[in-house]
């Protein structure tokens, strides 16, 4: 069979090296995401089931598939400023479907534990952050609530970090180990 | 009597106190005590933490069971978020040692180990387990029938979902909710699309309102489709995008649906006879009095 010959000298290497990768590539990211995730991403074939499996498709631009091109061809910065890594409801609908057993919505949260070391995180996830920080919960009571607490006959405050705040010390020290305080007060600075 | 520590989680007992309040009375008259978890925290949220860094969210969860353990107690739970944390951060680090190891690193500076001893069960999963209680024992402890409504069923998707790290086997069609359902007298109804997800989860509720919105709406078009009188779930954050956001629909789409919203335990309780005071029903932001004016 004739192969089919270019003009360009240097589209002619390209095309020949087997090896050539895009200088946007960077494989260290595909193995980050691999240990992340622990999931075989790599072993993606492009099928598709994922996208025709995911609710929030069908209303945005997000394609669970392509993001799992770019963790297999390790395009990290395309995929890490991507607003839409942020659409993933994790439903996990795309993990039971996929005929590789993989689990991109792991692939997902890895990708997005990856853009947080680079600073790149919607703020409601600081915030709940901060929240459990200084109360334990993501979701704190509120006086109406209580006053529907002691009514049913419970406490007012349930017997969580809410009535035994002197377990919120030891939180704070767990999350002070992965520095997750100093980084969410410090993205959301002025806030 | 079976015991457990009950993990509450946030938005139960801070946002829907009836379900609370609905578990620990219902439990009990099946043979399920339900015991205080004291000091327990978040689970922590598995979308926003998971997100953020998985090792956090693998620590806090940890420190959560950690407190189970030291009660020498299985976990119960009625939320689906927290099912996720908990249950499978005690899985996943029951099966692998170096994270465990590098969990109890973070752990041991407060004093604490994660043994897995314990596991982790959801209050609906014990509900149907004929070993501990079965669809028989809660048949029998109805005392009001819910006749005459048709209840559709919310699954969740992170108490069955991802399959492999359960134990409940098919995700696309599963009817074991439906056969607790029918247990309290009202009719069980299939809808389009059962298994999609209420849309509120991976922290898409707080950065995207409107496409989170959007996915909710798409499946109250399903439910309105079949007429059903009530929406049934098992997970406290699915039922604050269902209840709430039936109101956030209105004001964003302008579309209205009132269809009342009830935690599997608010409907159980009605079924043992509770008065709706007793479930704080008034709480929930759709007005459930067409739903019990026809079932009470």
């Amino acid at each position: 069979m004739a192969v089919k010959k270019y003009d360009n000298p240097d589209l002619e290497k390209k095309l020949h090296d087997t090896r050539y990768h895009s200088i946007d590539t960077n494989p260290e990211f595909t193995k980050k995401v691999l240990d992340i995730s622990r999931t075989i991403a790599n072993m993606c074939y492009q099928c598709g089931t994922c996208t025709g499996s995911c609710p929030s498709a069908p209303r945005s631009s997000y394609r669970i598939r392509l993001f799992m091109r770019r963790a297999v061809l390790g395009l990290e910065d395309e995929a890490l400023t991507d607003p839409d890594l942020w659409l993933c409801t994790t439903c996990y609908s795309c993990t039971d479907r996929c005929p590789r057993d993989i689990a991109p919505t792991d692939v997902i949260m890895a990708m997005r534990n990856l853009a947080f070391k680079r600073d790149i995180i919607p703020r409601n996830f600081l915030k709940t952050a901060q929240l459990i920080y200084s109360t334990g919960h993501g979701v704190p009571n509120n006086d109406v609530n209580r006053a529907a607490r002691v009514k049913l006959g419970l406490t007012a405050d349930p017997p969580t970090t809410h009535s035994y705040p002197e377990f919120i010390p030891g939180i704070q020290k767990i999350l002070n180990y992965f520095e997750l305080k100093q980084n969410a007060d410090r993205m959301l600075e002025g806030e | 009597m079976h015991e457990y520590a009950f993990f509450l989680g946030c938005i139960a007992p801070n946002r829907y106190p009836g379900c609370e309040a609905a578990a620990i009375k219902t439990s009990e008259k099946v043979g399920i005590k339900l015991l205080p978890l004291k000091g327990a925290s978040c689970c922590p949220a598995p979308g926003a933490f998971g997100s953020i860094d998985l090792n956090v969210w693998y620590a806090m969860a940890a420190r959560n069971v950690c407190l189970a353990e030291e009660m020498k107690k299985d976990i119960t739970l009625i939320c689906n978020g927290c099912y996720k944390s908990i249950y499978e951060v005690n899985h996943i680090l029951k099966h692998n040692d170096d994270l465990k190891d590098r969990v109890n690193e973070v752990l041991a500076e407060i004093d604490m180990e994660f043994k897995g001893s314990q596991d982790v069960w959801h209050l609906a999963e014990l509900y149907y387990d004929p070993k501990i209680c079965g669809v028989q024992k809660i048949r029998d402890s109805v005392t009001t029938p819910l006749t005459g409504a048709k209840v559709a069923v919310h699954y969740g998707c992170h108490l069955m979902k991802p399959q492999k790290e359960r134990h409940f086997g098919d995700t696309e069609n599963p009817m074991w909710l439906e056969e607790l359902v029918d247990a309290l007298g009202c009719e069980s109804v299939q809808y389009r699309n059962k298994m999609q997800c209420c849309g509120a989860g991976g922290g898409v509720r707080g950065y995207d309102i409107t496409h989170s919105l959007d996915i909710t709406n798409e499946k109250m078009i399903n439910l309105q489709e079949v007429g059903a009188d009530a929406l049934t779930e098992v997970c406290p954050f699915c039922q604050l995008q269902f209840d709430r956001g039936q109101i956030e629909i209105q004001e964003t789409f302008g579309v209205s649906y009132g269809l009342p919203i009830l935690h599997y335990n608010e409907l159980l309780g009605l079924a043992q006879g509770m008065s709706p005071q007793d479930l704080a029903l008034d709480l929930h932001g759709i007005d459930c009095t067409p739903f019990l004016k026809k079932v009470l």
